[in-house]
């Protein structure tokens, strides 16, 4: 009779321990994709500042008017190479978008430099790194919202808090990277 | 509806439709071995070797065939449309979490573009040079999106398995059928006989077991391709820019269909047939019930 009870308990017992193990792998891949991701966000950050001083480059012997505009391109990769946190190294690179975009409309003022071939192919590579930017920062997001979501809902909560696991941020978007460059002449 | 529920649903409808499939098999297994008279266990012991075996073969298909029967080629990087394909596949590649599928480019003046590769890892996305040319940059990043989805889902594995399971049936059927004109009559007298009309629905969802798989096949394409329109949708956060690739899929006529059928689901619109109106019979839900699903997004 007590036998019975005994294959039961054991039965509960492991049927038990195959759902921690099975939370317990689901949490921590899931963490491990935040991680991952933000080094996507990184190697593309490097990439895009790595592309300025040859952008720097080639503008210069056509924009001899324009200090102001490339100084700032100048600053915001300095902020990159410099930023600590995921936070600033995002803000920093709102920074270089801005400053870019301005670089861009005001480039339309100079024939020569926007038939350049090397800064067409310049400028199509930044506005490409810029997308993975973006997208690589939305998988970010969309990693810690699924990582948020396990370690919250339940029975997920259980095992996180037994886990110490914590709920991760998303980065935000600062609000200055939505205003439109303005372009003086 | 949101993006997120429109794929929770087409999951859960794809696991529902696949155990229909499942339920399938095995009732042919059971209702050939019934028509024989042998024990379910010792049908199951023959049919479910020869329905894996079977299903291993249609498994086995190299991602290289598929690319030779489209006739096409690696994106050339020197070519400036070719290049922003290249981008695209990688940005999204990036948005999904995945390795960068390699980029091919089938010459052709059709929209059209599809996904193969059973792993992540070994992944193919090529594109028409049609869509290349006549696609903007949102469009195309929609219509990325969509194939990088497949990719995701591994809709490529489900439908190839689809495929095999589809196919074992259909052998099954015809080996007990051509059994069954054989030698079965004998053998029915020999065990009694069951009743005839008995013997009649045997032989007639012997019969129709192959269609019903066939449907079925066609039901779990449709659905995948619904949930990758909204897993890309959610990758570009752009429901309106795969609906604008698709509202020029509709417009463009397909002249010159080129490629492998067995891999027509994931086309983003099927090369052999173009789907306008809802039919039972196609790879693809119709396009103008796509767009207005991503516009209600």
């Amino acid at each position: 009779m007590w036998l019975w009870i005994l294959l039961i308990v054991v039965i509960i017992v492991v049927f038990f321990l195959l759902i921690y193990w099975g939370f317990y792998n689901r949490i921590i891949r899931s963490e491990n994709r935040i991680d991952n991701a933000w080094a996507q966000i990184d190697v593309q950050l490097k990439r895009r500042a790595d592309l300025i001083p040859n952008l720097m480059e080639t503008v210069k012997g056509y924009m001899t008017h324009e200090r102001e505009t490339l100084q700032n391109v100048t600053n915001a990769r300095a902020a990159i190479m410099s930023a600590k946190t995921p936070q600033e190294s995002i803000n920093a690179d709102n920074m270089l978008t801005g400053a870019l975009k301005t670089l861009f409309a005001v480039a339309e003022n100079y024939p020569t430099l926007k038939a350049n071939e090397n800064f067409m192919q310049l400028q199509d590579e930044l506005t490409h790194t810029e997308d993975k930017i973006a997208y690589s920062r939305q998988h970010y997001n969309d990693s810690v919202l699924s990582f948020n979501n396990t370690i919250e809902v339940f029975p997920g909560n259980i095992f996180a808090r037994r886990m110490g696991k914590k709920t991760r941020d998303m980065l935000q978007i600062p609000e200055a990277s939505k205003e439109v460059p303005k372009v003086s002449f | 509806m949101l993006i997120e529920d429109h794929i929770r649903k087409n999951k859960l409808d794809t696991v529902i439709i696949c155990m229909f499939m499942i339920i399938l098999l095995f009732s042919v297994i059971f209702a050939i071995g019934y028509a024989f008279g042998v024990p379910p266990v010792f049908a199951t012991a023959i049919g479910l070797p020869i329905a894996l075996a079977y299903i291993m073969i249609t498994y086995s298909f190299s991602v290289q065939s598929v690319i030779s029967a489209a006739g096409a080629r690696p994106a050339n990087p020197q070519n400036r449309d070719e290049k922003i394909l290249m981008y695209k596949v990688e940005e999204m590649a990036i948005a999904a979490g995945l390795p960068t599928p390699q980029v091919y480019v089938q010459d052709s003046k059709d929209i059209n573009a599809f996904a193969t590769g059973k792993k992540p890892e070994e992944a193919i996305i090529c594109a028409t040079t049609g869509a290349i040319q006549q696609l903007n940059k949102e469009e195309l990043e929609g219509v990325i999106g969509h194939e990088m989805s497949h990719i995701r889902n591994r809709d490529i594995l489900v439908m190839t398995v689809t495929v095999g399971v589809v196919g074992a049936i259909a052998l099954l059927c015809e080996i007990a059928l051509r059994a069954l004109f054989w030698g079965g009559g004998s053998r029915g007298e020999k065990r009694g006989g069951g009743s005839p009309i008995l013997i009649v629905v045997l032989i007639l969802s012997i019969i129709l077991a192959p269609i019903f798989s066939r449907l079925t096949y066609f039901a779990i394409s449709r659905r995948r391709e619904y949930l990758a329109d909204a897993d890309g949708a959610y990758l570009t956060r752009n429901p309106e820019g795969l609906a604008q690739a698709l509202e020029k899929i509709k417009a463009d006529f397909p002249d010159d269909p080129k490629g492998s059928k067995t891999v027509a689901p994931l086309y983003i619109s099927n090369p052999f047939k173009r789907a306008l109106r809802d039919s039972i019979w196609s790879t693809h839900p119709p396009l103008d019930e796509r767009i207005k699903r991503l516009r209600s997004m």
